[in-house]
C-alpha cells in the first residue's frame, strides 16, 4: 500500500490503464480529502463532494484508457482541475456562485476538453435516464449483451426464453425501444 | 427495410464480427443506400453511449466501494480527512473567532482602563487641590475694552491679575496672606470697604513657600495704625466638629462662610492643616479662620475640587510659630501680635462687624 502511495504518476497512469483496480483505488482514496476540503469551503456538501470526485476519477479514468491522452501536469493537479471546473459548474446551475470559489491548489485550465466531457456527460446522462426507462427485462438483457458481453446463449438460459432465437427477437425489440428513448432525449438535451 | 435481419449486419458489422467477404457486400450497401448508412451511424452513437454508460456504471460501483473503504479506515485516511476538516474548521470559524476575540481584547483593556481610570480618580481626590486665588480675566476684559473705546486716554491702569483675601494680624500693618496668591506678584495692594474704599499698597516681607504663607507690610505712608487686631490666636488644636467660620473676598464684597473642623489633618494628611467643611471659592485663599468665641484658628488655603466641601486651611499655631521665626532684622518694625480677643463674647453678627475692618482683598498685579 504504501510503496504504491510513493509511486510516481508515471506508473500511476501506466498501472489506471492496464486497468489495475489497486491503483484507482489508491488513487481514489488519496486525493478525496483534498477535493472534500475544497468543495466543504466552496458551500459544498460531502454528497456533493463524493459525487464531483467520483465524476473528476471517471473522467481520468476515462481519458487514460485512450491513446493518445497526454497529462502535462500532476495527476493530483488534474483531478483539482477538473474537479473545480465541474464544481463552478454546478454552482452555477445552482446559482449560487457568487464569482470567486477558494482555491487550495494549484490548477490547470481546460478548454479543449472542455467539449468533450461536456458531450460525454450528456451522453451518459440521457442514456442512465433512456436505460430507467426502458425497464426490465430489456434493460438486463441489454446490460447483459452489451456490457458484461454475455452470448446470446447465456442470456437465453439466465432469462429463462426457450430458445435463442427468441432472445434475439426480444433484444432487438428492446434495442429499438432504447434507440427511440435514447434519440428523443438525446435531441432535446 | 429496418428489420431485425438488417439491424444485425448493423450490429455485426458495427462489432467487427462480419467476415471479408460480407463486409464487402455490406459496405456496397452502405454506399448505394444513405439510410442504412445513417441507421449504422446512430447505432454507432446508441453503442458508445451504452458502452460509456457500462463503463461508468461499473467504475462508479468501484469507486463507491473504494468510498466505503476510506470511510472505514480512520486510522491512516482519517488523519487526513482531519488534516482538511482542522483547515475547513479553521476558515469556517475563524471570523466569528476573530470578532469573539477582539470583543475579549476590547473587554479586557476596557476594564483595564476603567479600572485604571478610577485608580487615578480616586488619586485625584488627593491630589486635585486647587488654591483659592482669583483670576480677574473679566476684570481685564472690561478694562481693555474701556481703553479702546476711549482712545485719547493712555491706558495707564493695570489690570488686576488675582484677587484674594488677606487679615490683618498686627495693628503696625502686619497683614497676612497665602504664599501662592502674591507670588510673583509686581505690586499687591489691599482693599477694604468699610465706609469708604481705603487702599493700602504692601509690600512682601516674608514668606514660606512649603506652608504658603507670606507676611506683608503695608508701605503706604497714610497708613495709620487705628485699628485695634480684635481678635484672638488660638494655638492650641481645634476639635473635630468644632464649628467655625471665615470671611473673605471671592468676589467685590465680603463673603460669610460657615462649616465645621471635619479633619485634623489636611490635605493629603498634611498635619499642619485642617480639613474644614466650609463653602469656599477663588478668592477665599488667605481668609482668616476663626472659630465661635472669634478665635483665629487657621488660613483658608485651597480646596479639593474632587470632592464636595473640602477646603483646607493651615493651623494657626504654624503661622504664629512662622511669624515667630522671622529674623527680627529682616523686618522693618516687630510684628506687635495682641493677645487679647476682644470680640469672644459678642454675638455673630456684632463679631463681623468688630472683625470685617481687619480683613481685606488682596489684590495682585503681575508685569505683563
Amino acid at each position: 500500500m504504501n510503496r504504491l502511495l510513493l509511486q510516481p504518476d508515471e506508473e500511476l497512469l501506466a498501472s489506471l490503464k492496464r486497468g489495475d483496480e489497486r491503483a484507482l483505488g489508491m488513487l481514489y482514496k488519496l486525493h478525496f480529502p483534498m477535493i472534500l476540503h475544497f468543495i466543504l469551503s466552496n458551500s459544498g456538501t460531502e454528497q456533493e463532494a463524493k459525487d464531483i470526485y467520483q465524476e473528476a476519477i471517471i473522467i481520468l479514468y476515462e481519458n487514460v484508457q485512450r491513446d493518445d491522452f497526454e497529462l502535462t501536469c500532476k495527476i493530483k493537479t488534474y483531478i483539482y482541475s477538473v474537479c473545480r471546473r465541474q464544481w463552478l459548474k454546478k454552482l452555477a446551475e445552482k446559482s449560487r456562485y457568487v464569482g470567486k470559489v477558494e482555491d487550495f491548489e494549484s490548477f490547470v485550465p481546460f478548454v479543449k476538453e472542455d467539449a468533450e466531457i461536456e458531450e460525454k456527460d450528456i451522453q451518459f446522462k440521457v442514456m442512465r435516464q433512456a436505460m430507467e426507462k426502458l425497464g426490465e427485462p430489456c434493460r438486463t438483457i441489454l446490460e447483459d449483451f452489451f456490457i458484461h458481453d454475455f452470448t446470446m446463449q447465456q442470456i437465453t438460459d439466465k432469462m429463462g426464453y426457450t430458445n435463442a432465437d427468441n432472445a434475439k427477437n426480444q433484444k432487438y425489440k428492446c434495442l429499438m425501444r432504447l434507440k427511440k428513448i435514447f434519440f428523443s432525449g438525446y435531441q432535446n438535451e | 427495410m429496418n428489420t431485425m435481419n438488417e439491424y444485425e449486419w448493423i450490429e455485426r458489422y458495427a462489432a467487427g464480427q462480419l467476415s471479408e467477404e460480407e463486409r464487402s457486400i455490406f459496405e456496397q450497401k452502405l454506399r448505394d443506400n444513405p439510410q442504412l448508412a445513417a441507421e449504422l451511424s446512430t447505432h454507432q452513437v446508441l453503442m458508445d453511449s451504452l458502452k460509456l454508460y457500462g463503463n461508468r456504471s461499473q467504475l462508479k460501483k468501484k469507486l463507491d466501494v473504494f468510498h466505503q473503504e476510506m470511510a472505514k479506515d480512520t486510522t491512516s485516511q482519517g488523519r487526513r480527512l482531519n488534516k482538511y476538516s482542522v483547515q475547513v474548521f479553521w476558515k469556517r470559524h475563524l471570523p466569528t473567532m476573530a470578532v469573539a476575540a477582539s470583543v475579549a481584547v476590547i473587554t479586557v483593556i476596557g476594564t483595564l482602563f476603567t479600572m485604571d481610570y478610577l485608580r487615578s480618580l480616586e488619586n485625584r481626590q488627593i491630589s486635585f487641590y486647587k488654591e483659592l486665588k482669583r483670576e480677574l480675566n473679566s476684570i481685564k476684559v472690561t478694562q481693555r475694552n474701556i481703553a479702546s473705546a476711549v482712545p485719547e486716554i493712555q491706558p495707564e491702569v493695570r489690570p488686576v491679575s488675582y484677587s484674594a483675601t488677606g487679615f490683618m494680624v498686627a495693628s503696625n500693618g502686619y497683614v497676612v496672606t497665602n504664599y501662592h496668591v502674591i507670588n510673583g506678584a509686581d505690586s499687591v495692594f489691599i482693599e477694604s470697604r468699610m465706609d469708604e474704599l481705603c487702599r493700602y499698597k504692601v509690600k512682601e516681607v516674608y514668606s514660606d513657600k512649603l506652608s504658603d504663607i507670606s507676611i506683608l507690610k503695608i508701605t503706604d505712608p497714610d497708613f495709620t495704625s487705628t485699628v485695634r487686631v480684635s481678635y484672638g490666636f488660638k494655638i492650641k488644636e481645634a476639635d473635630l466638629g468644632e464649628p467655625v467660620y471665615t470671611l473673605g473676598f471671592p468676589r467685590e464684597d465680603m463673603v460669610f462662610g460657615e462649616g465645621s473642623i471635619s479633619s485634623k489633618t489636611g490635605f493629603e494628611g498634611d498635619t499642619t492643616a485642617y480639613q474644614i467643611s466650609i463653602p469656599v471659592n477663588p478668592g477665599n485663599s488667605g481668609g482668616p479662620l476663626l472659630d465661635e468665641k472669634g478665635n483665629l484658628i487657621g488660613m483658608i488655603t485651597g480646596k479639593n475640587t474632587a470632592v464636595e466641601g473640602a477646603a483646607f486651611a493651615i493651623k494657626s499655631k504654624y503661622l504664629l510659630s512662622l511669624i515667630d521665626s522671622i529674623p527680627v532684622d529682616s523686618l522693618p518694625e516687630p510684628v506687635l501680635l495682641s493677645g487679647k480677643n476682644y470680640v469672644k463674647d459678642l454675638k455673630r453678627p456684632e463679631q463681623i462687624k468688630q472683625l470685617q475692618s481687619l480683613i481685606f482683598n488682596v489684590k495682585v498685579y503681575h508685569q505683563k
